[in-house]
């Protein structure tokens, strides 16, 4: 899969769990950036990443992620 | 030595000259210097404590090379010592903190089982300030382990980092990420930075000397002698111990933070304006924010992690235990205990209801509407108190007749001229500052684009602290924990 359609899917991911009206992911986004994401909605976001891509994360990766960027290197290494 | 007396400011001048003078271009030197004061200033609280710190940051310090070393070619070794170092951390916690109290309750059990236990002599002398720097190191161990930092290869600025005197005795509890970079250049003399301390010190002494001393004799006086006064004493003085405990403890954050400014280190926030939160969970994103985020990032999303396949649930019973977390982290007491446990329970029932509640929200566009937002604020602090009651009990029942005193004879109340002649001025000054900071931050008063205005802020405050101030040192409240 294409980083832009991990991306793509994920912009719709982010939509449904946060409730957002739109949501435009780059590399850098963080929890800063989204009001919406907070500690409690991370893990609702986890689940969804993870049944929608078919994956399953391990603690210690998901504990290094600082951006969506990092989140984004996970799947792709998941998907390989 | 207390930051809020004239030995601790003679302290901090007679380590500052040097520090900017002498050691101004030696990055090594500044470090050296502040780890020896640092030393010093823990000696002096307590010197017989002073091995344990030296031995503690020593094999913290091993552990943080070691677990570099393996993260890759060996994970699972790397693994074991990052466990090995969280084992050590909580160990030592549990051992100074925790061990007395579990032994004298199962002692307690075995009496009442009619079996005898001669526990009289058994005591552990708890070192001042454990609670924090315990934390410091457990977070180095893991944040090494997840590659978020590289360990220090530097034992001086190690040591540093561990043993930094504003903050080793009652936080904020830094990061090894944030603060440890920062040891890696020297500190000139920067104008800014010592204007800015210096005003977050004014004000820090201002909460302290001005509200929560004031505060302190009247509820001290109705909250240890509740039985001899009616609900309104007690419940006027529960209200007031919530104000009291955020005045000192966040007086004497805003006052460690000043100190490290002037001394050209950034150290982490502790408080954003917890009382204008509307509702609990928002309370504790800006309560104690230093231990609240290390609990959120060590246990909390480690465990929702794990919990993660059990859903909602799951993630229920990880702010449950967080909250529990907290509670017991202020010390060994079932109060504390029960204290983590109703805002456990209550950050439960507002994680449950959060979707909808934010469509409602939304909906009907409140966020920001006076009619929904200042009674929620209310009712937020009304929680916190009752919250705070629990904490402040020295044991169960004591707390639970608190509550039920509550209940009835309500009259006239104790009055204490000094409280309220000079305490509720400067609490509603507190509560102006509060609002007028949550529109915008720094541009009122001390902050203030005129020069006049902010000296004079600065002029008042001083004129407050040594008028009606106690300064003799008095003790915070979070140095016992």
């Amino acid at each position: 899969m294409e980083k832009n359609e991990i991306f793509e899917k994920l912009n719709e991911i982010f939509i449904d769990v946060l409730d957002l009206d739109e949501c435009n992911l780059t590399d850098e986004t963080s929890a800063n950036d989204i009001e919406e994401w907070d500690s409690l909605s991370h893990i609702q976001l986890i689940v969804a990443i993870e049944k929608a891509f078919k994956i399953k994360f391990t603690s210690l990766e998901i504990m290094k992620w600082n951006n969506v960027g990092e989140m984004v290197n996970s799947i792709e290494e998941k998907l390989k | 030595m207390v930051v809020n007396s004239v030995i601790f400011w003679l302290f901090f001048a007679v380590v500052s000259i040097p520090y900017f003078v002498f050691f101004r271009k030696s990055c090594r030197g500044q470090n050296l210097w502040l780890l020896l004061a640092s030393y010093f200033f823990y000696g002096w609280a307590d010197w017989k404590m002073i091995p344990l710190l030296t031995i503690i940051t020593v094999v913290f310090y091993w552990l943080g090379l070691q677990i570099e070393k393996n993260n890759v070619d060996n994970p699972k070794r790397a693994s074991h010592l990052t466990t090995l170092g969280v084992v050590l951390g909580v160990g030592l916690l549990f051992y100074f903190k925790y061990l007395g109290f579990f032994v004298q309750e199962f002692a307690h059990l075995f009496d009442s089982f009619g079996l005898k236990t001669n526990l009289s002599t058994f005591s552990i002398i708890m070192p001042i300030g454990i609670s924090f720097f315990t934390f410091k190191l457990i977070s180095y161990v893991i944040e090494t382990h997840r590659q978020n930092i590289q360990p220090s290869r530097d034992f001086v600025q190690f040591a540093t980092f561990i043993a930094f005197f504003p903050t080793i005795l009652s936080g904020p509890i830094d990061r090894p990420g944030e603060f440890i970079p920062q040891l890696s250049q020297s500190r000139k003399f920067n104008y800014d930075n010592v204007a800015e301390g210096a005003r977050r010190i004014v004000w820090g002494l201002f909460l302290k000397v001005c509200i929560a001393d004031r505060l302190f004799g009247y509820t001290s006086a109705i909250l240890d002698n509740y039985t001899h006064h009616n609900a309104t004493s007690i419940l006027i003085a529960s209200l007031l111990y919530s104000i009291e405990m955020y005045t000192d403890f966040s007086g004497y954050s805003e006052m460690a933070i000043g100190v490290s400014q002037i001394l050209g280190l950034k150290v982490r926030e502790n408080f954003h304006r917890p009382f204008l939160s509307q509702n609990c969970s928002e309370y504790w994103r800006r309560w104690h924010m230093s231990l609240t985020t290390w609990i959120t990032d060590y246990i909390y999303m480690p465990l929702n992690v794990r919990f993660r396949d059990y859903g909602q649930y799951g993630m229920y019973l990880a702010i449950f235990i967080n909250l529990v977390v907290i509670g017991a982290w202020h010390g060994a007491n079932w109060t504390f205990v029960l204290f983590g446990a109703y805002h456990g329970l209550i950050l439960v029932i507002i994680a449950a209801t959060e979707k909808r509640r934010r469509k409602f929200e939304k909906k009907y566009s409140l966020k920001k509407k006076a009619y929904y937002k200042y009674p929620r604020m209310l009712l937020t602090f009304f929680l916190v108190t009752l919250g705070l009651i629990i904490f402040r009990a020295n044991n169960l029942s004591e707390c639970f007749d608190i509550i039920h005193r509550l209940t009835y004879n309500y009259s006239f109340p104790f009055t204490n001229k000094t409280t309220f002649v000079f305490g509720l001025p400067f609490i509603l000054l507190l509560i102006f500052k509060e609002f007028k900071d949550e529109n915008k931050y720094n541009i009122h008063f001390l902050h203030s684009k005129r020069l006049p205005i902010r000296l004079m802020s600065i002029f008042l405050l001083l004129i407050c602290v040594f008028l009606c101030g106690n300064l003799d040192g008095g003790q915070f409240i979070y140095f016992q924990f």
